[in-house]
């Protein structure tokens, strides 16, 4: 049984009631309905299994244990330590085909049965990309589920680019996932477990650390003095073997993380009867009917002190054995560590390509990355065909990974390979990928030539899908420059050559990119096609692409200010983009619905989207400036300190792209700062280079933007472009109804904003009283000001922050869900009220949890009663 | 962490109200290390006879300093970051909260 965690000691509990204590208070709210996720650090051989496995033996009756481990390759299996737990699961068996995100929704489906299920993943800084990315998952959704997720990993060997560090980042936002450490024992438990040997224990636990492997190691050994390293008690204790044990644990050590008994059978030869020795002795232990050493530091200690050609020998053996129709169900990746282990190139040219497709396959693209890596150390055997194909795959794992310059090399060696052969369909497909790559690091020149390239190599061959792709991106780069003429063209022939090859998603795909077009012209006609080309995708089951296309609306929806389509398209954008750990689009959408609630002064909830999308560690810029720029401007508005070093950085970012719509939101937030502060003068400093970048370029909108703070400031322009809107109104001199636009759209801030240049006393009245209930002190004295200058005395002071009423800044989504929560509905019932998804319903309750931070429903509701968010409420009723 | 000094001017008529806010005002503190560490308040005797405070805490953001004094119920005036500390000599012996 994959989730059998006996067998193995559990002597050794000194020292560990504290951790203990930890997880049965965390057992207890999970089987309340509050999920956690422990992670448990501690460094090698201090004993996290052990404290584990004692308070899985503890609560075993009342709960279900799911177990699996990491294993300590260096490519590890993706999603290695879910295929033990999935042997006692056949939904989670059928999930681990697809990937992360199917995994992680398995898993919680599985915990939702009685009694509570404990999950425990082993080692997790040996996890695969696609491990770190269920974890994450996990995290982010088992708030509301009543599961208790145990993770236990070293924290002395995670350096500061270790991919798990920036897992824990993320995680230790969230509410339910907590942090607990396993130390070292006292010199007063070493002295205890000494007692009986004729060690002295004050030495004992000075060279020990106080490491509990470490110290049980050299007490097992026997030996009068203490060993200097954790090897050297390992040794010693093996010694004390005869010779076919000893050669027994050879076998086992070069097969981690454990060895199945038909295969030991193979490596051990004749010496397969000592494995009961090694048994009794306590070096090995059998779990799941295979074989492995009590710690990895043991294995390594005995693996590392084998002779170079007796190691060769085994992996061959290995290699051999697996590869035999005896190998049944075993693992590709194994075949790839053997094979490279035993230095057999065929063997490795034939197992880590496998390898590689199966980790890209299930996300775990860094580990592809490295298949690829060895297989092409041998790409002179290969022929330049398969070597451009390996290098192209390799690639697209190094995209993946955010390894871009790599990823731009790899790729470069694959279009040179094609090149060579004179294949022009894959050499314009290359080039096409690089195109997309370099983007990100900013090689605009080089990734135009390149799409380019592509569609005119692609042309010359017969018509394809890789053309209407190449179409697709030409399309892309032209709308980036704000080209929309031309990128409405492009798009267009991509969607014509998709549809006359009968290739679904890359008319999809070429529709997307129109329609982006067309919202950057205000065309309304952008947003009325990507619903249609988002319920076609959807229908059709097209995952990424209905990401992109959520990413799309969302982006439309904050650029023009519509938030009609934002309030239809975020949260359920946020959640496919979640579900299907499509992370990059997940991330710009979240820095989107920060901004969304800054327009719509819910600083709050802006402050909390923009934090929660800086701490996500990638490379892309946009999403970055966009929260940068969120939470600058929350703070300025407020008052708040700490904006300029923000808003230096998201600059910093934006001026190097030359890119208007990256740069425009920085400068206009700039001049926005420098406003409030009343330093005029550095208003022109902050909008002068975009403004002019965006007559050249003819952008109307960013224009009138610009233009409004420049005369807030005293500086008129005069640039030839009209300005729309409420700005059109403002710089009418018409105050009144450009607040009333504002209103209209949706920005009360705004609102209050074009107020200030009213003469009369009443508006100027109405923009104090809305700034001082946004919270928006700068802005109010400056109104203030404006009202004393005119001789308006006595003026209220606004009500403070704290006592404000929907502070929480509920939608109104939000506080119809709200009620129906309060009238004891289930979520299934409130979709249905509601005519949305029960996904839906679940993201909009997760986010109220958030925002009165709430751990239950019920506590929401006593929480929302607390704030008369309840008041005035109609009986619950369809709406 | 940065440090940051909290203005709360005026809101509380005894020192017994003003007891009360900061027994809650630690006890959400504690709940959040990580981001958030009260140092030290001093009670002001406003003009118009209510009490308020001058707080110093280290933060790990102005967001977490509203969000702390949200949950305490306490209010804000004003958040400014300090740029650096000059003591010169230890504060006057302080009341036992």
């Amino acid at each position: 049984m994959a989730n059998d965690y006996r067998g193995i000691s559990t002597a050794n509990l000194l020292e560990r009631e504290a951790v203990l204590d930890g997880f049965r208070s965390a057992l207890e709210d999970a089987r309340k309905g509050h999920g956690r996720l422990v992670l448990l650090a501690g460094e090698a051989g201090v004993g996290k299994s052990t404290v584990v496995r004692a308070f899985c033996d503890e609560v075993r009756s009342s709960a279900r244990v799911l177990w699996g481990g990491c294993e300590p390759l260096f490519t590890p299996s993706p999603l290695g330590p879910f295929l033990d737990i999935a042997q006692e699961d056949a939904e989670l068996r059928a999930a681990l085909e697809h990937g992360p995100a199917e995994v992680a929704t398995a898993i919680l489906r599985a915990a939702a049965m009685k009694p509570t299920t404990i999950v425990v993943v082993e080692d997790v800084h040996w996890a695969d990309e696609a491990t770190l990315d269920v974890l994450r998952l996990l995290g982010r959704r088992l708030g509301l589920k009543g599961v208790l997720v145990v993770a236990t990993y070293r924290d002395d060997v995670l350096d500061r680019v270790h991919p798990l560090r920036v897992v824990i980042g993320e995680l230790v936002t969230h509410p339910h996932v907590q942090r607990m450490s396993v130390p070292p024992l006292t010199a007063e438990a070493v002295a205890e477990l000494a007692d009986s040997s004729e060690l002295d224990a004050v030495e004992l636990h000075r060279l020990t650390g106080g490491n509990p492997f470490f110290v049980t190691e050299v007490l097992a050994s026997g030996s009068g003095a203490v060993p200097a390293t954790v090897r050297d008690a390992v040794l010693a204790r093996a010694a004390r073997l005869s010779d076919g044990a000893r050669a027994l644990l050879d076998a086992v050590a070069i097969a981690p993380p454990r060895v199945e008994l038909w295969l030991l059978e193979a490596l051990a030869g004749e010496h397969f009867s000592s494995l009961n020795e090694c048994l009794t002795a306590g070096m090995l232990v059998e779990r799941d009917g295979a074989i492995e050493f009590r710690h990895e530091l043991a294995r390594l200690a005995i693996e590392e002190s084998l002779e170079p050609a007796r190691r060769l020998d085994l992996h061959r053996t290995a290699l051999a054995a697996l590869d035999s129709p005896n190998g049944g169900t075993s693992h590709v990746a194994r075949l790839a560590y053997h094979a490279g282990a035993a230095a057999d190139v065929d063997a490795v040219l034939r197992y880590a390509p496998a390898a590689a497709a199966r980790a890209t396959l299930l996300g775990a693209h860094r580990e592809a990355a490295a298949h690829y890596a060895r297989a092409l150390r041998h790409g002179d055997r290969l022929t330049p065909g398969e070597r451009g194909d390996l290098f192209r795959e390799q690639a697209n794992a190094l995209l993946l990974t955010e390894q871009l310059e790599e990823s731009i090399a790899a790729v470069t060696r694959a279009i040179e390979e094609y090149r060579e052969i004179g294949d022009r369909l894959r050499e314009g497909d290359a080039l096409r990928i690089r195109s997309i790559v370099a983007w990100g690091p900013g090689y605009i020149e080089a990734c135009t030539r390149d799409g380019w390239d592509a569609v005119s190599l692609l042309e010359s061959v017969p018509a394809s899908r890789e053309l209407a792709l190449a179409y697709a991106q030409l399309s892309d780069l032209h709308r980036e420059v704000e080209d929309t003429a031309a990128a409405r063209v492009w798009a267009v022939k991509g969607i014509e050559l998709g549809r006359r090859l009968g290739a679904r998603d890359v008319e999809i795909r070429a529709t997307t990119e129109l329609g982006g077009a067309e919202v950057l012209d205000r065309d309304p006609a952008g947003p009325i096609r990507l619903e249609e080309a988002l319920s076609t995708a959807r229908a059709a089951g097209l995952v990424a692409p209905v990401g992109r296309l959520y990413l799309f609306l969302n982006w439309a929806g904050m650029l023009t200010r519509d938030y009609t389509i934002t309030d239809r398209h975020l949260a359920d954008g946020l959640q496919h983009c979640s579900d299907h750990g499509l992370e990059l689009y997940r991330l710009i959408q979240l820095a989107f619905a920060a901004r969304i609630a800054l327009d719509r002064g819910h600083w709050d909830e802006a402050a909390d989207h923009a934090n929660a999308a800086l701490r996500v560690q990638r490379s892309a810029t946009t999403p970055r400036i966009i929260a940068l720029v969120a939470l600058a401007l929350v703070r300025a508005r407020r008052g708040d300190p700490d904006v300029r070093a923000v808003l230096d950085e998201a600059w910093a970012l934006a001026e190097p792209t030359g890119e208007i719509h990256r740069m425009s939101p920085v400068a206009l937030a700039r001049a926005e700062v420098a406003w409030l502060a009343g330093r005029h003068e550095d208003i022109a400093l902050a909008t002068d280079a975009v403004l002019d970048l965006a007559v050249a370029r003819l952008r109307p909108w960013p224009i009138a933007e610009l233009l409004c703070w420049r005369r807030r400031a005293g500086i008129h322009d005069e640039v030839g472009v009209e300005p729309h809107g409420p700005f059109a109104a403002e710089a009418a001199g018409d105050s009144v109804s450009a607040a009333e636009q504002w209103t209209q759209i949706g920005c009360p801030y705004e609102a209050a904003l074009a107020l200030v240049g009213a003469d009369e006393e009443e508006p100027l009245r109405r923009a104090l009283e809305e700034l001082q209930r946004l919270g928006a002190r700068p802005a109010a004295a400056i109104v203030a000001r404006r009202l004393q200058e005119r001789g308006v005395r006595n003026l209220r002071r606004g009500p403070r922050p704290s006592t404000r009423s929907n502070e929480a800044h509920l939608t109104t989504r939000e506080l119809q869900v709200l009620a129906l929560l309060a009238d004891g509905l289930r979520n299934a019932a409130i979709a249905e009220r509601l005519f949305v998804s029960p996904r839906t319903v679940d993201h909009h309750v997760a986010a109220i949890l958030r925002k009165l931070d709430a751990q239950s429903r019920g506590e929401a509701v006593a929480e929302a009663g607390r704030l008369g968010l309840l008041q005035d409420r109609q009986p619950a009723k369809p709406i | 962490m940065q440090t940051y000094v909290i203005m709360r001017r005026g809101g509380w008529r005894t020192p017994d109200e003003v007891r009360a806010a900061t027994e809650r005002s630690a006890e959400e503190a504690d709940r959040t290390p990580e981001d958030i560490r009260w140092i030290r308040s001093y009670v002001l005797a406003e003009t118009n006879g209510e009490l308020g405070t001058v707080d110093i805490y280290e933060a790990s953001s102005p967001e977490a300093i509203r969000k702390h004094a949200y949950r305490a119920g306490l209010p804000i005036d004003e958040i400014v970051a300090v740029a650096d500390t000059v003591v010169v000599l230890a504060d006057p012996q302080p009341l036992p909260i």
